[in-house]
């Protein structure tokens, strides 16, 4: 086979692969106008979501868009103490004459990145929801009230804050593998210098920590990305009910699962296929922003020795 | 007088061991639960849970996941046959072409393909394939789940292909054998390894996927994929079998999603013991 014959074969896979991206990208925003010039801001603005079969209906993003930033937010805050607690533990805590126990613990870190989101979502459905619904509601609406936040009486377990923790329990493995990634490339002799002050584990890790900051950023930007665009584990705990999450012990929407319910019946309806399709186009540009931000973070991370 | 900086200490090495091991504290709980949910059903289905179709809703009888089952080996099958093609090609120009535009592009966007959801990969096949089809198929879903493969499959097969050293390389070159000779005999074969864990990650990752068959393969409950021409009727897989199922009161159509669950997991659990056995670092 000469050279040009070979790059013949190889050049097209390649061109198809980079086009998949922006045939994405071109088909999304094509079908998102339609809806666009019809409600205009209105359709991130407005919190009304009212289908009329055969007619044109009224359609706003608010609310789930709104559910999609809180539980993904959510989801960062509870995941990260896990996940760089899971750092320290593995680097810092096993490691002193247990190497085989660190080796099991990555090793469940990453069967959990691989569980199929599925699995989880039935696992939410079936035993989480219920039993926060049960004990931790109960507890926060009856203790805590008086903070909006927690002010709504807990129906069942479907809650924004259920699909915030168990999107947490999702990311918590990448979040970890992002920044042990960077945790490892400190150089030694900044170890070593924070070592000879005499630090305890403690004074040392957060000084460990400090230095693995960006990383530590990219991994909450990735892990918020991930959450943002998980769908059928949220769309099974979520409540998928259009209510502001302005509460967190009430069901509310996000994109991804309102996509997930709606999409696939969005025909039978005047331009709400091209509603979702551009809630589909703002979950792109999160995922897409998340990634190149967490990626610009990460490049932060250089030491120089 | 304690001395507050050991106290503290101390605290803090409990504290991350308690989260740490909250971290992995569910993948327990889930995998129990999966295995004892999971486990009845199958015992009580028998034979027929691999077989049959799924018994009418809150029937006594519980039936079985033939259908999905079926499907879910015949999208991996198709899967591989459009991804696995692509991917390796693609990583392939990508190495021998590094400096060239094209290749730096693919590297971009194959990688940001990543963090894309993949709920949206399933709307652009339905808005590309299904719709100017006129029907839902496995074929349409296989092509959803090939685009989800891909940019697994190419950075690990990337990665491996860039760590074969150039002096095998040269040696091929020097005993006159062409550029193709030089990828597909000689450095295909020593990165063998590192492509093998690329296609198993990148099926793990397509038999796991619920998002991208939503609005693909169209759920059909009952029918039995038989051969290649199955693959354009519309057909069933065990996740979204089991999406479907979990949202559904009836007692026995949620056996039959637990009893999915263990098969599933239980598949990803035999690809990950292989990538294991064969290379120690694993990411998925």
């Amino acid at each position: 086979m000469s050279e040009a014959k070979f790059k013949l074969l190889v050049a097209p896979p390649a061109i198809v692969s980079s086009a998949i991206l922006v045939l994405l990208f071109i088909v999304l925003l094509y079908y998102s106008l339609p809806a666009l010039g019809e409600y205009g801001l209105g359709l991130l603005a407005s919190p009304t979501w009212k289908p009329v079969e055969g007619a044109l209906g009224e359609y706003g993003l608010l609310i789930p868009l709104a559910g999609t930033l809180v539980s993904a937010i959510i989801a960062v805050l509870l995941a990260m103490p896990l996940a760089l607690a899971s750092v320290v533990f593995t680097e810092e805590i096993l490691p002193r004459g247990m190497p085989r126990w660190r080796e099991a613990f990555v090793a469940m870190i990453d069967v959990m990145t691989g569980l199929p989101t599925i699995v989880y979502g039935l696992w939410g459905a079936a035993v989480l929801a219920p039993l926060l619904g049960d004990t931790l509601y109960r507890w926060l609406y009856e203790g805590l009230s008086f903070i909006p936040l927690f002010s709504c009486q807990p129906v069942t377990g479907n809650t924004i804050l259920t699909a915030g923790i168990l999107l947490a329990i999702m990311i918590t493995p990448f979040i970890y593998v992002v920044v042990r990634e960077s945790y490892r490339q400190i150089p030694r002799t900044y170890r070593e210098a924070a070592l000879s002050l005499g630090t305890t584990r403690y004074e040392y890790a957060r000084i460990m920590m400090g230095m693995a900051r960006p990383a530590i950023l990219a991994g909450a930007l990735i892990g918020f990305g991930r959450a943002a665009g998980e769908t059928v584990a949220v769309a099974l705990v979520v409540g998928n009910t259009f209510n502001m999450p302005s509460c967190l012990l009430a069901p509310s929407y996000t994109v991804s699962s309102l996509i997930a319910n709606q999409f696939a019946n969005a025909q039978l309806y005047p331009l709400m296929l091209n509603v979702l399709v551009s809630g589909g186009l703002i979950l792109l540009l999160i995922g897409i922003a998340s990634n190149i931000l967490g990626i610009m973070y990460l490049r932060r991370v250089r030491y120089v020795a | 007088m304690p001395d507050w900086r050991r106290v503290k200490d101390r605290i803090f090495t409990v504290a991350t061991v308690l989260l740490a091991l909250l971290a992995v504290a569910p993948l327990f709980h889930i995998l129990a639960t999966v295995a004892i949910r999971g486990g009845s059903a199958i015992l009580r289905g028998g034979v027929s849970f691999f077989t049959d179709p799924p018994a009418y809703p809150g029937s006594e009888e519980l039936g079985g996941v033939g259908p999905a089952l079926l499907g879910t080996l015949w999208l991996g099958l198709a899967t591989s046959l459009i991804g696995v093609p692509l991917a390796l090609l693609t990583a392939v120009y990508m190495v021998e072409y590094r400096e060239s535009k094209l290749a730096r592009a693919t590297r971009v966007f194959t990688s940001s393909l990543l963090e894309v959801p993949t709920v949206l990969i399933g709307m652009l096949v339905f808005l590309v394939v299904v719709v100017p089809m006129g029907r839902y198929s496995l074929a349409a879903g296989s092509i959803a789940l090939a685009i989800v493969m891909l940019p697994y499959t190419v950075s690990y097969v990337e990665r491996a292909l860039d760590g074969v050293p150039r002096t095998y390389r040269e040696a091929g070159y020097s005993i006159g054998m062409t550029r193709a000779q030089v990828v597909f005999q000689v450095v295909m074969g020593i990165a063998s390894r590192g492509v093998a864990a690329g296609v198993l990650v990148g099926v793990a990752k397509v038999l796991s996927e619920t998002a991208p068959l939503l609005f693909t393969i169209g759920s059909a409950r009952g029918s039995y994929p038989t051969g290649p021409q199955s693959l354009l009727e519309p057909g069933d897989a065990l996740p979204l079998l089991i999406f479907q199922f979990a949202q559904t009161p009836y007692s026995n159509w949620q056996d039959l999603a637990w009893g999915s669950a263990l098969l599933l997991t239980l598949i990803i659990l035999v690809i990950f013991t292989l990538l294991r056995l064969l290379f120690r670092e694993v990411k998925l």
